[in-house]
This record gives C-alpha cells, sequence and structure tokens, in this order.
C-alpha cells in the first residue's frame, strides 16, 4: 500500500477545465471519496490517476514515484469500475488470473493467490462461471476480486455501486468498507452519491465544477462546509439556505428578511458576518437544528408549511421562508398541515453563515 | 416471436394462423425457385450427355452415373487437369484475398472505433463511397491501371481487386462489432498489466471472433464468385479462375451439360459448406448493434 500525492493537477479539452488545479493527499491505508456532481470533474481526477488520460500538468506521485508519464500497468494500480468490466469471454477464474498473467507470474502461483482472492469475497463457487451467468453482486465482487488479487498500491473505484439496486447497494456499501478494514488498503474512491462518501470514506474531497472544493473528514466537511455548494451538497435532506441581509443597529448585528422579520445574532455569529465582503449574508440550516413552533415564541421567525412528509420514524416538513424552502425534521407524533403558519427558531451555535456575493463561509476573524 | 404469439393466440389465433400460413406458403415458394436449379443441377450432372440432353427431360435419369465427376477429379485427363487447376487458381486467390482482407479490415475498423483522428468522419465516408456504384463500371479504369502496372494476366490483379470491393463492407462490419465492445474492457486490461496492444489482442481480438468470420466468409464469397474482372484480366488459360475457367472449357467448345454441371457442383461445395459451417456467425455479424445488449 501507498501514499498517493496529487500536486496542481490540470487536465484541460481545449479551453474546458475537466479539473484544475487539484491537489491533495491520500495517506497510506486511507478511504478517499472524491465525491460531486456529474461533470464535477471527479472521474476525470481518477482516470488521470489511473493514466487511462493523460495530464495537462501536475504531478501525481504514488508511493514515492511521480508516475505522470507511466502507463496504466506500470502504475501498480488497480480499479474497479462502474459497469464492472469483467471480461465476458473468460470465466470468472481467468477474469482474476489475467491480471497475474499479464505480470508473468508462475502458474502455481496464480492459481494460489486466485484462490485466496475468491475466498476473500466468498466467490469460490463461481470461479467456473462466465461473467454473465452472475447477478450484479456476484459481479461486483468479481470485479473487486480482480483489484485484489494483484495486491496493488492503490486500489481506484469508479461508482462501483450505482448499478445495484437499492439493497444490494446498502450490503456492498459495507462489504467494501469491511474490505478496506480488512486490507488496510489505499483507496480512491469516485461516487456522486454523497451518502455513499459520508458513510464509507475516513476523508472526502468534494469537488464542482473541475474544482477541489474542500477535503477533509466527513464529519468535518458535514459540519463546517467551506461554501455553499459543500453545504447543500453534504447532507439530506440538503442544508436549507436563506439570503437575507445584515444590519446593525447600535452595536447589534441582525439579519433582516425582505418579509419584514429581524433575527437578532449571537455575538459570535456579529462578528462573522462582520468579515462579509457585503450585507448580503445567506444564513445555512440543518434541518435538524430547525425548532418549530406553533405560536409566535421570541427570537422565532415566521414561516408557512408547504408539505409534510413523514417518513415513519421522523416527520420532514418543508415551510416557505423569505422566498426559500427550509427542511425540518420533527418526530413523528408533531402535528403540522400544509399552509399553516409556524414560528421557526434557529439554534445559534449551529448555523451556518456564508457571504452573499462569494457564497464562502463566513468564520469568526 | 413465440412470447408474442403465445399471449396473443387466445385473442387473435385465425388472423396470426393467416400470417403464418401465408408466411409458409411464401417460404415454400422461395425455397423451390432457389433450390430447384441446384437440384437440376445436381441431377444432370450424374446423367449421361445422352439423357441430359433427352426430350422431355427425365428427372431422375435411368443410368445415374459419376463418370464426369470422375472425369473432372482425374489428373492424368487433360480435361481434370484443367479443372483441378481452375479450381487451385480459384483457391488461392480467394485465400490469399480472404487473408489480407482480414488482415487490413481489422486494424483499419478498430482505429474507425477507437481513434478520434482528423479527417476520420470523412474517410471512413470515402470507404464506403465505393459501394454507391456499380462494380462494373471501374472493369475498365482498373484495368488500364492493371496493365500500367504490369499486373494484367497475374492473379495479383484479381486479389488487388478483390481486396478493393470486398475491405469497404469488412470494415464497415467490423467496426460495428469494435463499437459494441466497451471500451472500458480494454482500460481494465492496460490497467491490469497489458499494453494497448495487448488488450486488443487478448481482450478484443476474442470478442469480435465473430465479427472476423463474417470478414472472411464475405471476402472468401466474393473472391471466389467473382467472373467479370477475372474474364477481362486473365487471358491464359493456366490461370484462369474456377467461374471462368468452367464458362470457357465446358459451354463454348463442348456441349458436355453433365461435365458443366458437375464442375459446377463443385465448385459451390465449398460456398456452401463454409456458410453452413459458419452461418451463425455471419448472422450474428449483420445483425449486431441492430439492438442493445
Amino acid at each position: 500500500m501507498a501514499q498517493v500525492v496529487l500536486k496542481d493537477l490540470v487536465k484541460t479539452y481545449g479551453s474546458i477545465y475537466a479539473a484544475k488545479d487539484v491537489s491533495l493527499t491520500v495517506n497510506d491505508g486511507e478511504f478517499v471519496a472524491l465525491v460531486g456532481p456529474s461533470g464535477c470533474g471527479k472521474t476525470t481526477t481518477l482516470n488521470l490517476v489511473a493514466g487511462l488520460i493523460p495530464i495537462t500538468s501536475g504531478d501525481i506521485t504514488i508511493g514515492n514515484r511521480i508516475v505522470n508519464d507511466l502507463d496504466p500497468k506500470d502504475r501498480d494500480i488497480a480499479m474497479v469500475f462502474q459497469n464492472y468490466a469483467l471480461y465476458p469471454n473468460k470465466t470468472v477464474f481467468q477474469n482474476l488470473a489475467f491480471p497475474l498473467q499479464m505480470r508473468k507470474l508462475p502458474k502455481s502461483e496464480i492459481e494460489t493467490k486466485v484462490k485466496d482472492a475468491a475466498k476473500v469475497l466468498d466467490i469460490t463457487h463461481l470461479l467456473e462461471r462466465k461473467p454473465r451467468e452472475l447477478s450484479g453482486g456476484q459481479q461486483q465482487r468479481v470485479a473487486l476480486g480482480r483489484a485484489l488479487v494483484r495486491d496493488p498500491a492503490v486500489f481506484l473505484m469508479d461508482e462501483p455501486l450505482s448499478n445495484l439496486d437499492a439493497k444490494l447497494r446498502v450490503q456492498m456499501r459495507s462489504e467494501i468498507k469491511r474490505f478496506h478494514q480488512d486490507l488496510n488498503a489505499t483507496i480512491i474512491y469516485v461516487t456522486h452519491d454523497q451518502l455513499e462518501a459520508v458513510t464509507m470514506a475516513d476523508k472526502m474531497a468534494v469537488m464542482n465544477g473541475g474544482l477541489l472544493q474542500q477535503y477533509d473528514t466527513p464529519a468535518n466537511v458535514f459540519a463546517n462546509p467551506v461554501n455553499m455548494f459543500v453545504a447543500s451538497f453534504i447532507g439530506s435532506p440538503a442544508m436549507s439556505l436563506v439570503p437575507l441581509q445584515a444590519t446593525t443597529v447600535d452595536g447589534r448585528t441582525s439579519l433582516t428578511s425582505s418579509e419584514g422579520w429581524v433575527l437578532p445574532l449571537s455575538d459570535a455569529n456579529a462578528r462573522k458576518v462582520a468579515a462579509a465582503s457585503s450585507h448580503k449574508i445567506v444564513l445555512g440550516a440543518r434541518h435538524s437544528t430547525i425548532k418549530l413552533h406553533k405560536s409566535a415564541v421570541d427570537g422565532a421567525v415566521p414561516a408557512r408549511v408547504y408539505t409534510v412528509e413523514p417518513t415513519g420514524d421522523i416527520t420532514f416538513v418543508q415551510a416557505f421562508l423569505a422566498g426559500a424552502i427550509l427542511n425540518i425534521s420533527l418526530p413523528p407524533t408533531a402535528q403540522v398541515a400544509p399552509d399553516e403558519m409556524v414560528w421557526l427558531e434557529f439554534d445559534q451555535d449551529r448555523i451556518h453563515l456564508f457571504d452573499g456575493e462569494t457564497e464562502m463561509a463566513l468564520r469568526a476573524s | 416471436m413465440t412470447s408474442t404469439s403465445a399471449t396473443e393466440a387466445p385473442r387473435s389465433r385465425r388472423r396470426i394462423d393467416g400470417w403464418r400460413w401465408g408466411g409458409r406458403i411464401f417460404l415454400v415458394f422461395m425455397l423451390l425457385y432457389t433450390a430447384l436449379p441446384m437440384v437440376w443441377m445436381l441431377l444432370t450432372s450424374i446423367k449421361s450427355g445422352f439423357a441430359a440432353m433427352q426430350f422431355p427431360p427425365q428427372w431422375w435419369p435411368n443410368e445415374p452415373t459419376l463418370a464426369s465427376y470422375q472425369k473432372l477429379l482425374d489428373p492424368q485427363n487433360s480435361v481434370g487437369q484443367d479443372f483441378l487447376r481452375f479450381f487451385w487458381n480459384s483457391l488461392s486467390v480467394s485465400v490469399v484475398t480472404t487473408i489480407l482482407a482480414v488482415a487490413v479490415a481489422v486494424p483499419a475498423a478498430y482505429a474507425f472505433s477507437r481513434f478520434r483522428f482528423p479527417g476520420r468522419k470523412f474517410l471512413f465516408f470515402a470507404v464506403l463511397l465505393r459501394n454507391m456504384f456499380p462494380a462494373v463500371i471501374f472493369l475498365v479504369p482498373l484495368f488500364i491501371l492493371m496493365r500500367w502496372l504490369g499486373l494484367v494476366n497475374t492473379h495479383g490483379s484479381l486479389i488487388l481487386t478483390y481486396l478493393t470491393f470486398g475491405l469497404p463492407l469488412a470494415i464497415w462490419l467490423l467496426k460495428g462489432f469494435y463499437d459494441n465492445i466497451p471500451y472500458q474492457l480494454e482500460q481494465a486490461a492496460r490497467i491490469d498489466g497489458a499494453t494497448r496492444f495487448q488488450a486488443f489482442l487478448y481482450i478484443v481480438m476474442p470478442l469480435s471472433v465473430p465479427g472476423i468470420i463474417a470478414t472472411a466468409i464475405y471476402s472468401f464469397i466474393g473472391a471466389w464468385n467473382e467472373y467479370i474482372y477475372a474474364a477481362t484480366f486473365l487471358t491464359k488459360n493456366e490461370q484462369l479462375t474456377l467461374p471462368v475457367g468452367i464458362q470457357r472449357f465446358f459451354s463454348e467448345n463442348t456441349t458436355d451439360f453433365p461435365g458443366l454441371m458437375a464442375a459446377s457442383f463443385m465448385m459451390s461445395v465449398p460456398v456452401v459448406v463454409l456458410f453452413l459451417l459458419l452461418q451463425k456467425y455471419f448472422v450474428r455479424a449483420l445483425t449486431e448493434g441492430a439492438v442493445k445488449h
């Protein structure tokens, strides 16, 4: 296993940046998820690491070698593809043996290694079958096996779960996580599903528009998103963002809405707002940090209920506030009806404030 | 098909059956239309010279004989020598054409399928352009060209010509095959330790075998049956291919109909055998890409 370092990685197609100045370090044994919406550059970045597409500029280091100009076969990597890319004319055994044959290992050693890998993934009984005779989950395991059998420095995984049905996806999610723990493998994992990234990865790299937005542990990304994109992308349901105006009267800073209500800020939040580039402030709040009252309460702001979605253990409420829609989670016993007026109370210690111009999170200076 | 008619049967059995019977009658008619000349050829080939000329014609000869076949396959006999030489000429021209066609079409089709190079679309169109004109249009220009190249009266002129005509469709056929092989398989192979060429050799080639076989059959049959160019480019008797040879030697100078039919029958044997053995690949190649797998 090895460390992977990306330094100022750039990939352009004509004048379009598919990846722009991506720098990050994947430590030995770490599970890193590249996550973002489609077209954000995450798959491009993975293919650059794999060597399947040439880089425009920057450096990729695997272990302690710069691999910029090496062929994929010489980078000591293994890859699991979205559609598994199993060789359809080969049996499972031959699929697993192929990477070893390409490395000219002796036959007896190939057999031992293939059988060991098959045992780890519980596919020993499938070795003589062809890929088309396998279920989606079994194909997924064979694809993992073909990566595992080589004992590579780094595992690259490109949306490996997106072709599975919902139930199997949850099961394979924990299997891949287990696979990572047991092997202490270095894994770079691409996904568009933030839930996969949050649940599986040690660290996540959130990308958008070819740019790396934030690279941190899932907990930190969740708790301290650096900008409005990360805030709205990570977490389900998404963080609610309400555009407001900052006003300071007699040294007291508040947020005011076009609807006329005023939300006084705590001192700590007032200091953050003071660092903003303009009066435009975006208030962010996660669904679980918003309190809902049925009547006016001091410090709460009025909103109108839009929809009520009971899910069993949690009831999600969407409400209109200052032209934005807020997600609020309530216990299933809550009685709320659409179009009802309610009052929302924000937890000053857990709200997020963003600069309305730069979209960056405001930090206390 | 089966499932459709099975589920619809209770509702509209009569209509479906009407279609089915109409279809069968049509197929029987087509079978007679295509098979009868072959049957007549075969039956005539086992008649004596006299029986073949009888009127009204006899379907089954009174005294069936294999004399014509013996004569044609006898290397001591001058007729046999000619026939065997023509057969050998045809075989060598067709086999060389086939090998070259596959050797050129495989890399060309792969390149058209996988690489993005300037002029790719134009070149692919240009490759197919030849098929828009009847082959005979090129007879005189190609003859002049072959004479200029000094290839008249050589088998090389035929091989080159057959390649010009066979390659476009061969490339087009194979490109469809490569288009249907996911590129990620090659990427996977390259990550698994293969060079680009090895990925092609070990992963892509085995998957395109049906296409290659179809291409080979197509080229072989085209070369084997071709008449006009062979009749124009070759004048020396010892170089003639079967279609021309049979026509000149058995229909111009003699009225040996059983001999002519026996030679024709033996000429069609390799094609029929080849096609029967490999037809499933041929059908697959022609329908490949018609549906998404």
